[in-house]
């Protein structure tokens, strides 16, 4: 004796259900094979479905007038003999084999060295990868310094470092963050100093040790008060063109060329253009000689936390606003992560200092020694302005030349500042990179 | 070895094929007595006679549907499109019929389909397709596409003694425009296997057909201005993919950019970048790139046609930002 | 008599009473498997879709008669009778409606897609017409390697609109190709009916449209089937190119098991089956004394018992392995 079951039939390709209208045969009755057991109503056809088996009905699980999905048992045939055997499962499959393509031959995927890094540098994964292969931690990944993108670390920094670290050289220090804002203040260790314990005891004195880079800033400002008679011209400039270019452009421009626009590249550019017009400024003094320099190489002061560093830009007469803009881009990117050569920071004709980016509206910078005379600038803020007779939201800067009045005098020094203020006030916002 | 353009090696190819097997033969639009639109066929007909070189009616569905049913039979042919642009007409042939036959009735069905592909020759929406991703799309067909002269001589050799239906892209823009050396006599390359054009260790350019000229010239002005080297590798074969090249030359250098002159969105790229993050993230050391060309039609006008297909500059720009990431 | 069990033989034009009997036994052979395909099918052990070629027997055994063991076969989706008369074992037929990992397509198609290369048989695909310019295809290898094969294609009245019927006969006609084409006018194209298909009042006009001769015929007729298409072949063989055959039935089933073909005036139906081919053709030999009850009922049983023998064979047989599944997409 075998059990047959009989099942609702899918009465084409997109049936899901069928409905009994009728048992020809109740249970209990024999059946032929191929005899009509029942009829069914699908939305597409209504069938009689002839018996599966020969036997007997033994079972009627679903009654008229129900509707079942496809291939749900509906009824069960016992059959005298062994009855037509239901088809036999497939073999045992063996696991699907992967089809030809790719070998899975992939890198294991890049597990982080440690924690997520706390600066919120990205690290490729193939640099994962080799941070954990060489067992360095999340802590030094932090310090490695990178030249990539936003001072991304790339696989030639990595592998830089490691080539570094294996020859024993010291690398510097790199700060744990690249910080938006410069770091406050600079900081110093305690000293040593038993000879003035006496005259400032602790804990009312701390006494701190001055670094050597400290040291020699001070001996330069010392020197360069001394060497050059100081006088100052304050101008206001309207920086709303600048302003509305750079909005404009910054987005597309961090697209094209991979980093962000600035402010700096723009003053850069328009004071050497005044320079070009008044090259008496570009010049130092060597007793009774005045050198004048034929080439404009322009020094941008650069708050790092370990001082004050001027990196040059050399030969800015020959670039343009791009060429500027690489270049300062370039320079801030190598004094943040501490990769300056010497050569960078010497050689410079004229210097900005923007200590507009700590909210001073006004300053009065020290001349950078052999220099003649060096530009400060100052926050931009939105001021109400009279322009034309009317009155205007624009934004406003004041930039202070300091210069040696040794050889520049006030008409001079005025009339410089002026031509930057007028070329950075009639810049071309139809400008395009 | 010989110095012949890429038409004549594509040609030298054929021409060898149907003298060493005499069930190899041409059917094709115009392609007997007139030797071919672009006279890929010229001299054929003259010597292997009408027989073997048949001038077909205007049916791409005829000269497709009656390929499979020749080499059903045990023939090779050699079917020509005059454009790939004008396969869509026998698209259904060759999706329906020639891919499925192997895989149903355990068949071979050894046919190879010419298909004059690509732009910048001032071609139009109609004379310029670059259909090869919707093929590629299909299981049981192979597509090869061969940049230079000795690949497509040795390519076609291969492509007509594989026993499976193989899509020949050929591109219009080198047939006459690059020269190159080409080994004599029975010199096949292997269908599915790749070939790096250009070494280097910086970033790489993963590509094929016209764009691999291209991509050697971008290559060449990266080495002398900005001192990156740049690893170029030609597919040669689209399915299968060679992705053990694709791997390993992503793992030299960390960086790929991947250039095709068919559109971005569904081009075969797509799927190489997926095989690449599969297989290779832990060797990324920046995000996968492509140049391609934009989703549009190919247009006529010069100014437009210059803007919507890649080009050097274009795969210049895109390497430098990449090696800057 | 016992029917003849080797494929067809090229055979004489006017045949003998043997062969007679044997259009009789393929005629009845064709509509009792699909009988038992559409049994099957309403017992949810074949899947998908069940056509039967109920009313086409004569058509689909007739033509089929008329070729030789050298010849070529691509036929239609309601055709079973020509494969049978081709020597297309039942076994294979049911393995193939089944699905089995036995079946001529190792399971990766149903109903009547395979191809069978010892019996010359190239079943169709879904897309109806597309095997046209395949025929063709083999058509001008054969003539190429001077095999003196010939190509007997099948298509329906709705499939002589696609697209590849006209770009496939035209070039077997331009190419004089060894190519006879038979288009089945069973009325319908599924729920469409001729005056909705085409405007053409004979479909073998379009014959002339491409240059070769087309012919109307009675498709319940065995005999004229027979005749017909015998003619052609012979003139394909003989170099003068295709010949269009419209072969005129009805189609006395829905589309598919799925179809219920309400929207064919019943009427039709009574017409029609008072032309049953296998009825018609029963009289006949009856009338010629070549067919009697006895004769009539041994060829039942032994219809019965094959058919019978096929499906039990097919149903214990197993489904390919699902590890089989990536395997074979290309020739080594």
């Amino acid at each position: 004796m075998a059990r047959i079951d009989v099942v609702m039939p899918q009465m084409g390709e997109s049936i899901t259900e069928g409905t009994i209208v009728k048992w020809h045969k109740k249970v209990g009755d024999r059946v032929r094979l191929d005899e009509t057991l029942l009829e069914i109503s699908t939305d597409k056809v209504d069938s009689e479905i002839p018996s599966p088996a020969e036997g007997v009905l033994s079972e009627i699980l679903v009654g008229e007038q129900k509707t079942v999905p496809v291939q749900t048992v509906i009824a069960t045939i016992e059959t005298d003999g062994k009855g037509t055997a239901p088809s036999p499962p497939p073999a045992d499959a063996p696991p699907v084999a992967s089809v030809a393509a790719a070998t899975a031959r992939g890198a294991s995927p890049a597990s982080p060295a440690a924690a997520a890094p706390s600066s919120g540098r990205f690290y490729s994964p193939l640099v994962l990868n080799v941070a954990r292969e060489e067992g360095i931690g999340m802590d030094e990944l932090e310090r490695i310094p990178g030249t990539g993108e936003g001072g991304r670390v790339s696989k030639k920094d990595m592998m830089a470092y490691l080539a570094a670290k294996r020859s024993g050289a010291v690398l510097p220090a790199r700060p744990a963050a690249v910080p938006a804002a410069p770091p406050a203040g600079i900081t110093m260790k305690p000293a040593d100093a038993p000879e003035l314990r006496a005259k400032y005891p602790a804990p009312e004195h701390e006494i701190l040790q001055m670094s050597n880079v400290l040291q020699k800033m001070a001996h330069h400002l010392v020197q360069s008060v001394h060497t050059s008679p100081h006088a100052s011209a304050v101008h206001e400039v309207d920086m709303t063109p600048i302003v509305r270019h750079r909005d404009a452009h910054a987005a597309e421009f961090d697209r094209s060329q991979g980093f962000k626009l600035t402010f700096t590249p723009y003053i850069v550019e328009a004071v050497v253009k005044a320079i070009k017009k008044y090259p008496l400024i570009n010049s130092s003094v060597e007793g009774d000689k005045i050198i004048k320099k034929n080439f404009i190489n322009i020094g941008l002061a650069v708050a790092s936390d370990s001082g004050l560093l001027v990196p040059v830009i050399k030969h800015a007469e020959g670039m343009n606003f791009l060429g500027i803009a690489r270049a300062v881009n370039d320079l801030v990117t190598r004094t943040r992560s501490k990769r300056l050569l010497p050569d960078d920071v010497q050689g410079g004709t004229f210097t900005i200092s923007n200590y507009g980016v700590f909210g001073t509206l006004i300053g009065t910078p020290i001349i950078n020694q052999p220099q003649v005379a060096i530009l400060g600038t100052g926050a931009i803020r939105k001021l109400a302005t009279v322009i034309d007779e009317g009155l205007a939201i624009r934004s406003m800067a004041y930039f202070t030349l300091s210069f040696d009045h040794r050889i520049v005098d006030g008409a001079l020094g005025g009339m410089f500042l002026d031509e930057i203020v007028r070329t950075l006030q009639r810049f071309d916002t139809g400008l395009r990179f | 070895m010989a110095v012949m353009s890429y038409i004549e090696a594509i040609a030298r190819g054929m021409w060898e094929e149907m003298e060493r097997d005499p069930s190899v033969f041409l059917i094709g639009e115009d392609i007997g007595a007139y030797g071919g639109a672009f006279k890929a066929t010229r001299g054929f007909f003259e010597h292997f006679g009408g027989e073997r070189v048949i001038d077909s009616p205007l049916s791409e569905a005829a000269i497709i549907g009656a390929s499979a049913g020749a080499a059903l039979v045990g023939m090779r042919p050699i079917a020509e499109m005059q454009f790939a642009d004008f396969v869509t007409c026998g698209f259904n042939q060759i999706v329906t019929n020639a891919a499925k036959m192997h895989y149903r009735w355990h068949l071979p069905v050894p046919m190879v389909v010419r298909l004059p592909s690509g732009g910048y020759i001032h071609g139009g929406p109609y004379h310029s397709a670059s259909n090869e991703a919707w093929f590629f799309h299909v299981p049981g067909l192979k597509i090869v596409a061969p940049s230079t002269p000795s690949d497509a001589k040795g390519l076609m050799k291969a492509a007509v003694r594989d026993d499976n239906p193989v899509l020949y892209f050929e591109f219009k823009y080198l047939y006459r425009r690059i020269k190159g050396d080409v080994p004599d006599g029975d010199v096949l390359i292997p269908i599915g296997k790749g070939e790096v054009k250009r070494e280097g260790s910086d970033i790489t350019v993963i590509t094929y057909g016209s764009a691999v000229h291209f991509a050697l010239e971008a290559a060449g002005i990266l080495a002398k201005e900005d001192g990156i080297e740049t690893r170029v590798v030609d597919l040669r074969t689209l399915l299968p993919l060679d992705t053990e090249l694709i791997i390993d030359s992503v793992r030299a250098t960390g960086r790929v950019l991947i250039v095709h002159e068919a559109a971005l969105t569904g081009g075969i790229g797509g799927e190489i970048g997926a095989l690449i993050a599969e297989h290779a993230f832990g060797s990324l050391d920046a995000p996968i790139r492509r140049i391609a060309a934009l989703d549009t039609p190919v247009p006529f006008a010069p100014t437009l046609e210059e803007e919507v297909l890649p080009g050097t500059g274009k795969i210049v720009k895109a390497l430098r930002d990449l090696s800057r990431f | 008599m016992p029917p003849s069990q080797t494929p067809a033989k090229t055979k004489r034009s006017v045949l003998s009473n043997a062969e007679r009997l044997e259009l009789y036994y393929y005629m009845r052979l064709a509509r009792e498997c699909d009988n038992a395909v559409l049994r099957l099918y309403r017992q949810g052990k074949v899947a998908g879709g069940a056509y039967t070629g109920a009313g086409n027997e004569a058509t689909a055994v007739g033509s089929a008669y008329a070729l030789g063991e050298q010849d070529y076969l691509f036929p239609m989706h309601r055709d079973l009778g020509a494969h049978l008369v081709r020597g297309q074992s039942l076994r294979n037929i049911f393995l193939q409606q089944l699905g089995r990992g036995e079946s001529l397509t190792r399971g990766r198609d149903g109903t009547g897609h395979y191809a069978d290369p010892s019996l010359r048989i190239y079943g169709n695909v879904s897309h109806l017409a597309s095997m046209i310019p395949v025929a063709a295809g083999v058509a001008l290898a054969s003539k190429m390697r001077k095999e003196n094969s010939v190509v007997m294609n099948y298509i329906g009245d709705g499939g002589s609109n696609v697209g590849d019927f006209h770009e496939g006969l035209n070039m077997a006609a331009v190419m004089n190709l060894p190519f006879v084409l038979i288009i089945e006018n069973n009325q319908f194209a599924y729920s469409t009916p001729n005056s909705r298909q085409f405007a053409a009042q004979k479909l073998s006009d379009r014959g002339a449209g491409y240059g070769i001769p087309g012919v109307t015929i009675d498709g319940t007729n065995v005999l004229l089937v027979y005749e017909t298409c015998r003619k052609a072949v012979d003139r394909a063989r003989n170099g003068g190119g295709p010949t269009l055959v419209e072969t005129v039935t009805m189609r006395m089933q829905g589309h598919s098991a799925a179809d219920d073909a309400s929207y064919v005036p019943p009427a039709m139906i009574e017409e029609w089956k008072k032309k049953d081919p296998i009825e018609r053709w029963e009289r006949t030999l009856t009338a010629d004394r070549v067919l009697n009850e006895q004769i009539s009922g041994q060829i039942g049983e032994k219809i019965h018992a094959a058919i019978e023998d096929a499906v039990a064979f097919a149903l214990a047989s197993p489904y390919p392995p699902a590890g089989e599944a990536a395997e074979g997409v290309y020739a080594p």
